[in-house]
């Protein structure tokens, strides 16, 4: 604790040198009351700037850890990291960026490492039923990431240097350009460490020998994360023009080059030396958008491509520095993108929304080369194309200004096969205006198409699954209270109940392989509990919390694989029953301290929910801190950050045999002007 | 200065309000516990959960019906690793591989306390001693055959595997016959290895069917070995799976039985007197080594369970049968008698895969 003290205090000291006495306005405090029309029954939680531009190191899995109750399994920083809503799996929640699909098509999941959250200027999580209004197949729940013209008036240039523990750096650049009509803007994130941070692994003991072999003593070594490095860089190219009379043209192109070693895991005897096992990618992202306004009704269209080239290659040393391949896996993705929606209002009682979006996706898997019976060499993998075509109609009725009723009706093909009719009803009820107290309740059917590896990847792919469905169902109480400049205070309990069917799940075979089969049944339910409070302490002073609470149990209710099966009627493995987050703000004139939070119970690693002494996961609570302070010049603005991650140091593990860092420190220095 | 101090003070108070909100997470470790195990028993290694390092050692002993779990762990306070894939015991020791933790532990078969262990193989599966001295270790992803002197833990050697890549390396059990060691190559192959232990070469091999899953050496020095078809879809190739009977000094196929295209016959293994030849094919079955067809019915029939792993008592020919349930929890471990009755059942680690009669 008094190191932590220490640490404290030098923050201070060192940003007390660039401290000014001057007072400027801190963030203005409003309460809204009014529901908009689109948003009628929805369970929503937004991500505003301030949690998503909070670091430039963050990722979106860092923001979502701390700033929401959905759960975000992480091998570490740049390293794998999927998120879940509700007890269900990564592949349940259906994410977009601006529009366009991000889900892998082969893996049906999204790895939120790699998207840095300086990239993304709108947040929103849609749980349960509430995505269904935005995308099909999100069992779970959606989650809705979008950019945003700068708002710029001539030229701008914002430039943020990270240096953190484990010889981290991190720089961000952005140059902006706006007039009345044009809004340019170019974003570029480079990341990269060895990230080869100490831990105690008390999963294996090192051995002393005696000259006779025999050991004399053993002892739990002090290691580093071994092979973890990695280098990323991401570019963000936007042009917006806007021509004043209700016509928008925009311009979205994200290009990705990752580079990332996967670490070895604790339980690692081979030397790191030896071996390199990493993954690559590079993904490019475009999409060309026109949105045409009009009083009463807007029209827009999309076009887009992504092209997604990944490579894993796992080698070893033979011994005489040459590398050689043990795995050499190649995959590219080409995806065509188009999108076209409208919306219309009849006063202000009804609003009509139609959306049609397709994602024809081409994919080449090459996983292994073999050497054949007959001599020469062949390839396994496979090579399909899918179009995936989702479209939706809805209409939103607010017939008095305390109810709001909503149908959205939307069906799905992959491929060659429909969905039934997915359709979802909403209701909300303003219950006392007085604390905008407000009643939701919404229904949903929903289904899940097999991602294109569970159909065709060889070996194990099954072209006879069954998609997975789901029905879902939300209640629950809102309410929001305040008094303009001086505080605000929203709250929201609710409580979901959802029943997946078929779920697909990959499993050993005999042959040495996985295989994936539909077979189980889930009945995932519970609460989710948010509260944010903003109150302006003083004229100087302004505190925020938000914080979320979620109980989601997620229970096996299928039928025993076989007699033994211990699994029916228990938790899913690796779904927290309880999860909770929050973080607070304190900022006086230039200054801002944030404290994070945010907490998971145990997860089981056996769908029996035995534990074992080699596969635990207790709960841990992880606190982060920071301190930044912003020095407006005359024509430039500098700032400073410090950042103490994992502050008490604690040694806990999101998965097993995968360490994660202990208390590590980071420092920003910006410029902006 | 006055205003530093406020939010200094404000921001200490926060931390040490989280701080007392927050506390230790708690982990137990260190701890090990006095084993001391006499007569015969059983030895099972549960592979675990691949890439999650929660492989296990069980131990069953087979007069009292005690099974002792996690028993590796628990003697050592540590973790077996990631993938035990087999185990084998000479002179009092056991030798567990682990294949993904690229390490082979050696262990007391009474203590099962660690006494070395052979670091840094490139993904081991199963371990055959040719001497006190030199032993050979099998490899997935690899195209050769590490030798390691066992009494110093080193790796000393290699035996590379004529027309085989790296990629698509496999060597998997193996059976010493005089000088003569023969290994079956599974994964992308279809061939058995005869390798002369004097020289630590490959001195000839014979095609087999597509994937042979292992090996086993009867009482008249006959090889037998199973082969699983590959998979629907393999460049390699699809055929029906067929049980081979090889004759080991003349290095040739002298019967080939076939199942079913479709089948999955896996895990090859023969009684103490050599005589019986038992497998996995969805359910258990045996046959005597002079038989000229596959037998009809099963010895032991699948009563839902998923049959990964199989071994035969040497004192009293009970047949042990491994069900993995669903991958992800304890499997379970069914005792029968030669005849087929049940004896007993009990639970162990997560995909227990082989046996290692002690």
């Amino acid at each position: 604790m008094r190191r932590l003290c220490y640490i404290v205090v030098a923050l201070c000291l060192a940003f007390s040198a660039m401290a000014e006495e001057r007072t400027v306005a801190i963030r203005e405090i409003t309460v809204v009351g009014r529901r908009p029309m689109k948003e009628i029954g929805t369970q929503q939680t937004k991500l505003d700037s301030v949690a998503l531009k909070e670091n430039i190191s963050l990722s979106m899995a860092d923001v979502l850890a701390f700033n929401s109750s959905i759960f975000v399994k992480s091998f570490g920083r740049a390293t794998l990291s999927t998120v879940a809503f509700r007890g269900t799996s990564p592949s349940h929640t259906q994410v977009s960026w601006n529009g366009m699909k991000l889900n892998n098509p082969m893996l049906g999941m999204t790895d939120f490492s790699t998207i840095p959250s300086y990239f993304i200027d709108d947040a929103s999580l849609l749980h349960g039923t509430s995505s269904v209004g935005e995308t099909g197949g999100g069992l779970g729940g959606a989650v809705k990431l979008s950019t945003q013209p700068a708002n710029a008036q001539g030229f701008g240039v914002q430039f943020i240097q990270g240096v953190g523990s484990f010889k981290s750096f991190d720089e961000f650049l952005r140059l902006t350009y706006g007039n009345d009509h044009w809004q340019v803007s170019t974003r570029a994130v480079y990341s990269s460490s060895p990230n080869d941070y100490k831990y105690l692994n008390h999963d294996k003991k090192e051995n002393v020998y005696d000259e006779n072999m025999n050991i004399i003593d053993q002892y739990y070594p002090v290691e580093r994360n071994r092979s973890g490095s990695y280098k990323d860089l991401h570019i963000l190219q936007e042009v917006y023009y806007n021509t004043g009379k209700g016509d928008r043209l925009g311009l979205n192109a994200w290009y990705i080059n990752s580079n990332r070693e996967l670490a070895m895991l604790t339980v690692d005897h081979g030397a790191d030396t030896d071996f390199d096992n990493r993954q690559r990618e590079q993904t490019f992202r475009g999409i060309l958008s026109w949105d045409h306004l009009r009083k009463n009704w807007k029209v827009a269209a999309k076009a887009g491509y992504i092209y997604t080239w990944m490579a894993y290659d796992y080698k070893r040393d033979l011994g005489n520095g040459v590398m050689a391949h043990m795995t050499r896996s190649r995959s590219t993705i080409n995806t065509l993108y188009g999108q076209a929606e409208g919306e219309y209002y009849i006063g202000n009682k009804w609003l009509f929304t139609a959306n049609l979006s397709l994602h024809q996706h081409f994919v080449e898997s090459r996983d292994k080369n073999i050497v054949l019976q007959q001599g020469g060499n062949g390839i396994l993998g496979y090579r399909k194309a899918r179009p995936e075509l989702s479209g939706s109609i809805s209409a939103k009725w607010r017939p008095i200004e305390r109810l709001g009723l909503s149908v959205v009706l939307r069906e799905e093909m992959f491929g060659k096969e429909w969905t039934p009719i997915i359709p979802a009803f909403f209701i909300d009820g303003v219950l006392s205006e007085r604390g905008n107290i407000v009643a939701k309740a919404s229904v949903s059917r929903n289904f899940r198409f097999p991602t294109l590896n569970d159909l065709y990847f060889l070996p194990g792919g099954n072209p006879d699954l069954k998609r997975e469905s789901g029905w879902t169902y939300d209640a629950g109480l809102s309410f929001a209270v305040g008094k303009s400049g001086v505080y605000s205070l929203s709250g929201s309990a609710n409580w979901f109940e959802s029943f997946v069917k078929d779920w697909i799940i990959w499993l050993p075979t005999t042959k040495g392989f996985f295989s994936p089969a539909n077979i189980k049944d889930v009945h995932a339910y519970g609460v989710e509990l948010q509260a944010d409070l903003d109150v302006a302490l003083t004229k100087e002073w302004q505190l925020g919390l938000d914080g979320s609470f979620s109980w989601t149990p997620s229970i096996n209710e299928g039928e025993p694989r076989t007699p033994a099966d211990k699994s029916v009627g228990k938790q899913l493995p690796y779904v927290p029953e309880f999860s909770s987050s929050v973080t607070g703000r304190l900022s006086w004139r230039r200054w801002a301290f944030t404290y994070k939070w945010c907490y998971y119970s145990e997860r089981y690693t056996m769908s029996s929910n035995d534990i074992s002494l080699s596969g635990k996961l207790p709960p841990y609570f992880m606190s982060n801190i920071s301190l930044e302070k912003t020095i407006p010049l005359k024509h430039i603005e500098l700032s400073a950050k410090g950042v103490i991650n994992n502050l008490f140091n604690e040694q806990y593990l999101s998965v097993l045999s995968r360490p994660m860092p202990g208390i590590n420190f980071q420092i920003f220095l910006g410029i902006k002007f | 200065m006055n205003s530093l101090r406020r939010i200094f003070s404000m921001v200490v108070a926060i931390v040490a309000t989280s701080a007392a909100l927050c506390g230790c997470m708690k982990w137990e470790y260190g701890l090990v516990e006095q084993f001391r195990v006499t007569g015969s028993g059983l030895f099972i290694s549960n592979e675990g959960n691949f890439q999650y390092g929660n492989a296990t050692l069980s131990y069953y002993d087979p007069q009292t019906k005690q099974v002792e779990n996690e028993i590796f762990y628990r003697a050592n306070g540590m973790k077996l690793g990631d993938v035990a894939q087999s185990m084998t015991i000479r002179n009092g020791i056991g030798w567990i591989v682990v294949n993904n933790s690229h390490v082979v532990f050696a262990i007391d078969i009474e203590t099962f306390k660690e006494v070395g262990r052979i670091t840094n193989i490139t993904s081991p599966r199963y371990i055959h001693f040719v001497s006190d001295e030199k032993a050979y270790i099998t490899q997935l992803w690899d195209n050769r055959i590490f030798i390691v002197n066992p009494k110093r833990y080193q790796i000393t050697g290699y035996i590379e595997v004529p027309n085989m890549t790296m990629e698509s390396g496999s060597t998997e059990q193996m059976v010493q016959l005089g000088d003569y060691l023969y290994v079956n190559c599974w994964s992308y192959q279809n061939r058995i290895l005869k390798i002369d232990t004097r020289t630590d070469s490959v001195v000839d091999e014979l095609v087999v069917g597509i994937q042979p899953t292992s090996l086993a050496l009867d009482c008249h020095g006959k090889l037998w070995t199973v082969t699983d078809g590959g998979f629907e879809g393999s460049p390699y190739g699809y055929e029906a799976p067929a049980l081979y009977r090889i004759d080991a000094e003349r290095f040739e196929i002298e019967k080939k039985f076939d199942f079913r295209l479709g089948d999955d016959p896996s895990e090859v293994q023969i009684n103490r007197a050599g005589d019986t030849l038992y497998w996995i094919n969805d359910d258990i079955w045996a046959m005597d080594v002079t038989a000229e067809r596959l037998p009809a019915a099963p010895v032991i029939s699948s009563r839902g369970t998923i049959y990964y792993g199989l071994t035969v008592s040497p004192e009293n020919g009970d047949i042990y049968v491994a069900d993995a349930v669903d991958y992800s929890q304890q499997g379970m471990i069914y005792r029968y008698s030669a005849t087929g009755e049940e004896l007993d059942s009990f639970y162990v680690g997560i995909i227990p895969g082989a046996f290692c009669w002690r």
